[in-house]
């Protein structure tokens, strides 16, 4: 029976990589992650591929579609049907984006949340919703975002640390994120993370993404994951630990070897993470 | 219905600004480069959804219908599913059911576009494992089906329809598309009578002889001697079960 913890560093399961999957996983990959949004329900082959694989390794689930912070009313039917599914695959964590993709309708892309004080409540409301019917705490991740809705009330650090505080509710950093956004709003990276509540971190995700022609950053995670994304990396392992770790990557895939080594790459730093701890123990000591 | 809050006012307007970009303005303080990669984004996603299950009826729409479609989808249609797989069916419901659409489209445009779906449909499909002997007598005992399948009646002759060919007039056409036990997608066509006897298995799930499903169909056809169609239902059934269609019977 393998367990259903998760540790170490991660792959997206994407469809496309199932055949190369199947042939050898990478060392390297503890864990694998996938969106209910793409799996709950499914048969056929599909079906028959992810049990081979939840049989064998742990997953997580990360949410594309609960739309936390819509106006809509919260999609209870999913989050039945995701817990279900979670059960049925032995799954133990569950994270979504702090933003909203839907109005009336969906619009299947994940939107940023006016940084206010009725948005924080709203959000936090539906956050321990979800837990309740989920029957555990949920991360809530840190979103790419192309602009910042005017009359915000409190900076995005403190905006994610009223719900995470307001729901009890645990934060999944995406690290890829924040760099991302650094270069669209123009702030300091560090700063940012250390502002965020680290002590709740559960998860960790890293990615690449696309610049446009004007330099605007774009959260594809369509491409290798660049050197300021893992020096940030490495800075949130020296805040709160070698938190389990996911690379994302969604399309414009590579061959596995060479997700194989990033995932590889997640797993060095976090290994020279824990050696220094040992050590500056020991120094203490 | 609660009130709608302040923070909500801006969810609704840039929502609003993304489906319609030309007649509704931005949200205040918003740049037209920033607003513009969201509408790109959005709208480029929804758009992909729809092309991994629709590229017979994207290329005989062309590149000027089929992006003008896909926008007054976007902008029109309100899609409630959270599952990317299913947006498809919003997308194929919203075309059966829109009155008027400023794109104008052959007649057999949406039964194409239901049977490119149905394929996605079959393939993904969600159904209990069916238990069945695969030898068994399908004349005296009940046939079992493929866990999933489609019998469809069309009124145009979809699965002819290509780019080097397309119907001048409709013309009847049974289709059964199932998934075999090889969990593959297979499509025979079917004639009218073999779609009837296959239509009374299944809203029979298993419990009615294939004996009884033929002379039921020869009575519906008004046949004088039901009996003397037994033969031909044995062998089509037979033939439905190479082509992977029926199991086996019920055990």
């Amino acid at each position: 029976m393998k367990s259903t913890a998760i540790s170490g560093a991660g792959l997206g399961f994407r469809r496309e990589l199932i055949p190369e999957l199947k042939a050898g996983v990478p060392r390297s990959v503890s864990f694998f992650e996938l969106a209910p949004e793409n799996w709950a329900g499914m048969g056929g082959s599909s079906a028959y591929d992810l049990r081979a694989f939840t049989e064998r390794y742990p997953f997580v689930c990360h949410g594309l579609s609960l739309d936390l912070g819509g106006p809509s009313a919260l999609d209870e039917s999913l989050l039945q049907r995701t817990r279900s599914f979670m059960q049925q695959h032995g799954i133990t964590l569950y994270t979504e984006h702090l933003s909203w993709c839907a109005d009336d309708g969906h619009l299947y892309d994940l939107l940023p949340i006016p940084l206010t004080a009725d948005a924080v409540h709203w959000v936090a409301a539906r956050i321990r919703r979800a837990q309740d019917i989920l029957g555990m705490q949920i991360g809530i991740e840190n979103a790419s975002t192309y602009l910042i809705p005017l009359g915000a009330e409190m900076t995005e650090p403190e905006f994610i640390r009223a719900v995470v505080d307001e729901a009890d509710c645990l934060l999944h950093l995406d690290v890829n994120n924040i760099v991302v956004n650094s270069l669209n709003h123009d702030f300091n990276a560090s700063g940012f993370l250390r502002a965020l509540p680290l002590d709740r971190t559960c998860y960790i995700h890293v990615a690449g993404h696309y610049v446009e022609p004007d330099g605007l950053v774009i959260d594809t995670h369509g491409a290798d994951v660049i050197d300021p994304v893992w020096q940030l990396l490495k800075e949130a392992y020296a805040l709160c630990g070698a938190v389990p770790t996911c690379l994302e990557r969604d399309f414009n895939f590579p061959e596995l070897g060479v997700l194989g080594q990033e995932v590889e790459q997640i797993a060095t730093l976090q290994a020279d993470y824990a050696m220094h701890k040992n050590i500056s123990q020991r120094a203490v000591a | 219905m609660n009130a709608q809050l302040p923070f909500q006012d801006f969810q609704f307007a840039l929502a609003s600004h993304l489906r319609h970009p030309h007649r509704v303005p931005r949200p205040v303080g918003i740049s037209a480069r920033r607003t513009a990669i969201y509408r790109g984004l959005v709208r480029n996603n929804l758009e992909g959804f729809l092309l991994a299950c629709f590229p017979i009826t994207h290329r005989l729409l062309g590149a000027r219908r089929w992006p003008r479609l896909v926008d007054v989808f976007f902008r029109e249609a309100r899609c409630h599913t959270p599952y990317f797989r299913e947006i498809p069916r919003e997308f194929l419901h919203w075309l059966l059911e829109s009155p008027s659409l400023p794109v104008t489209f052959p007649a057999w445009l949406p039964e194409l576009a239901h049977y490119e779906w149905v394929e996605l449909a079959v393939d993904v499909m969600d159904a209990p494992a069916p238990v069945y002997n695969p030898t068994g007598n399908l004349l005296d005992e009940q046939p079992v089906l493929a866990a999933v399948a489609m019998n469809l009646a069309y009124v145009w002759p979809v699965h002819r329809i290509s780019l080097k060919w397309r119907p001048r007039k409709p013309s009847a056409t049974h289709l059964l598309v199932f998934r075999d036990v090889h969990e593959v997608v297979q499509f025979i066509a079917l004639n009218p009578v073999s779609a009837r006897l296959v239509a009374l298995l299944q809203a029979a799930e298993g419990e009615l002889s294939g004996r009884d499903a033929c002379l039921q169909v020869a009575q519906e056809l008004q046949h004088p001697e039901p009996e003397l169609l037994l033969p031909h239902g044995a062998h089509l059934l037979e033939q439905l079960r190479t082509a992977g269609a029926i199991l086996g019977s019920k055990k």
